[in-house]
């Protein structure tokens, strides 16, 4: 598109909707964008102090519209800088609670150092509350996150298996499109490998 | 089989804290009360737009009677019948502390500078958040304007302070919810024009939230 | 609050199962149950008894309003009704499917009792969303909601509290703008019942 044609506040708008957009888990920090936003804000401020100047010294009205579109200009740059940069945090807090307190590497590279910074402060916080909950006791909130169904859960097996020893010393034939209910902690592993799937 | 699984009466959890008068109340609580209170509290907190009143207290009764039972069932073998049982009931409960407490800090890290600024203004009664749940904010609030300042703000021109009043998020209070009445209320003020309705004991209404938060913050009705 | 949590609020009701084994009672936090007297009769919280069930431990007692007759004279009333009548149960819907879904075998008539209890929820939610194109119609900002379960009340949510929010929005820009140009002396009506009648 000709400059020409771009209005003010095109491109942190963009950064807005393009990160909307994006379903990675996280897109990479837009640096590029996020400098020219911050440059267009600084040219619109400056531009608005020279004819500001101007408009004290002469009185002139007619500068007062222009002065008032430059003024929203700046806000709305600054807003929607701002809101890609929230958003981009609310991203990066659900790193937290779905990755625990090491972001994955392929992901580290989609953020800039603050952010970095910015997950690591919130992780060793997040971690500190957790660990003061209910005088020291501790609870890990990251776990417990749905209703539990019940210990044990229902399952179809995908395959032959053969025999399954339950701790309790029962043994149960696996076989395949048999359905179980068996105890969670000793099927999870199975359920893992694919022999066995977790149905309702 | 042994009587072993008989969990002792909440009155044997200790009491180190000075609650002055409320501390006699507390010890004949039982646990099946605290656990009501707390999820009541848990469902309150799901349902309301803002942060609600902590409830400490009880949270911290229920992790000791919970930390109590596990004590008490470790002896047990992971397939006894008494185990499994408890061990589900654990399981709920800790499910609705968790999401109680999660909640929360959802709402703490969206309307941070807003709780905050509210918390300043509350007497020690009155405090929403626990002393835990005020660190938090805090660091959180310095976490995310560092980052603000970082990345952006510092190289803005001119920020007025009136902007940073502006950043500040603030829950939708006359968001619509919908409550039970848990005793008869009279003339609750239910519309913007001063409409009145006399609320009978579980009767259900859709509601502007802060036409009845106090109703909840006094127990005399709950949000579903 | 999502459907698994309705679901798992529902589980705490209490239902009667009859256990096939013997066992003293057990002091839960929320409670106690027991003593199991096998072949005798007793009440335990539904995720309890769906539990027992599944291990094939007990036989569930099916709750009292699981009975053709008297869903077939509660589903003719809820037709009649202009208002939502009251449910045998606060959480009928989650007790129907748990326990229908889990020991078919130990309702009489499962089939027949799924297709009324379905019927009634049907009715009822048709009526629910007839209510309530009637009152954001009226512009109202309260409702009376009676005998509504949890479940029915959230297949409206989070819709209608946010389309009453969003109304209670514009409405609020409107006086706010007719406001402005009452000051400018346009008009010097700011009364509110212009937007809540």
């Amino acid at each position: 598109m000709a400059k020409s044609n771009k209005m003010f506040a095109d491109k942190a708008f963009e950064l807005v909707k393009e990160l909307e957009r994006s379903s990675q888990t996280i897109p990479p920090f837009d640096d590029d964008g996020v400098r020219q936003v911050l440059e267009e804000i600084k040219a619109i401020f400056e531009e608005n102090c020279a004819q500001a100047a101007n408009y004290s010294t002469s009185g002139d009205r007619t500068l007062w519209p222009l002065l008032n579109f430059r003024h929203a200009a700046l806000q709305r740059n600054k807003r929607c800088l701002l809101t890609y940069l929230y958003k981009r945090l609310l991203r990066i807090k659900a790193l937290r609670w779905e990755f625990g307190p090491i972001i994955p590497a392929d992901i580290k590279t989609s953020l800039c150092e603050p952010e970095v910074n910015f997950f690591n402060t919130y992780s060793k916080s997040l971690a500190s509350y957790m660990r003061s909950i209910g005088d020291g006791q501790g609870i890990d909130l990251t776990g417990d996150l749905r209703p539990p169904k019940s210990l044990y859960i229902e399952v179809r097996c995908l395959e032959d298996y053969g025999k399954f020893e339950l701790e309790d010393g029962e043994v149960i034939y696996l076989k395949k499109n048999s359905q179980h209910y068996l105890p969670r902690a000793q099927v999870e592993t199975l359920v893992r490998q694919g022999i066995l799937q977790h149905i309702a | 089989m042994s009587e072993g699984d008989i969990i002792p009466p909440l009155s044997d959890t200790e009491q180190n804290e000075d609650f002055d008068d409320e501390v006699d109340e507390e010890e004949l609580i039982t646990a099946q009360k605290v656990l009501e209170i707390v999820e009541t509290a848990w469902k309150n907190e799901l349902c309301a737009p803002e942060i609600l009143q902590h409830q400490t207290d009880m949270l911290e009764l229920m992790l000791g009677q919970v930390a109590h039972m596990e004590e008490n069932m470790k002896d047990l073998d992971k397939n006894d019948f008494r185990f499994i049982v408890h061990q589900m009931e654990l399981e709920r409960i800790r499910y609705v502390m968790a999401s109680y407490l999660r909640c929360r800090l959802q709402k703490i890290e969206t309307y941070t500078r807003h709780i905050l600024n509210e918390e300043e203004t509350r007497e020690v009664a009155e405090k929403r958040l626990s002393p835990e749940e005020f660190k938090y904010a805090q660091e959180f609030a310095e976490n995310v304007e560092q980052y603000f300042q970082q990345v952006a703000l510092q190289y803005m021109p001119n920020m007025q302070r009136a902007e940073a009043e502006q950043r500040i998020v603030r829950p939708n209070l006359m968001s619509h919810v919908f409550i039970k009445a848990n005793v008869d209320v009279p003339s609750v003020v239910v519309g913007v024009d001063d409409e009145e309705v006399d609320l009978t004991a579980g009767s259900q209404h859709i509601i502007p939230y802060q036409l009845v938060s106090d109703l909840i913050y006094k127990n005399q009705a709950q949000l579903i | 609050m999502e459907p698994c949590i309705i679901e798992f609020i529902g589980e705490k009701s209490i239902i009667g199962i009859v256990p096939n084994f013997s066992f003293e009672p057990l002091h839960l936090i929320s409670g106690s149950v027991g003593p199991f007297r096998a072949g005798l009769p007793v009440h335990v919280p539904l995720w309890l008894g769906i539990h027992l069930r599944k291990q094939q431990k007990c036989r569930i007692v099916p709750p009292e309003w699981m009975e053709i007759e008297l869903l077939e004279e509660i589903k003719e009333a809820e037709k009649k009704s202009k208002f939502f009548t009251k449910m045998p149960s606060e959480h009928y819907m989650v007790e129907a499917q748990l326990i229908m879904s889990t020991a078919p075998d130990d309702v009489p008539k499962c089939e027949e009792l799924r297709t009324i209890i379905k019927d009634i929820f049907d009715i009822r939610e048709a009526k629910l969303r007839t209510s309530i194109d009637a009152f954001i119609k009226g512009e109202g900002t309260y409702a009376k909601l009676d005998n509504l379960t949890l479940l029915e009340m959230h297949t409206v949510r989070p819709i209608l509290p946010h389309s009453l929010d969003h109304i209670a929005r514009y409405q609020r820009t409107a006086m706010a703008t007719q406001r402005d140009t009452s000051t400018l002396g346009l008009s010097n009506s700011m009364n509110t019942s212009h937007f809540s009648q």
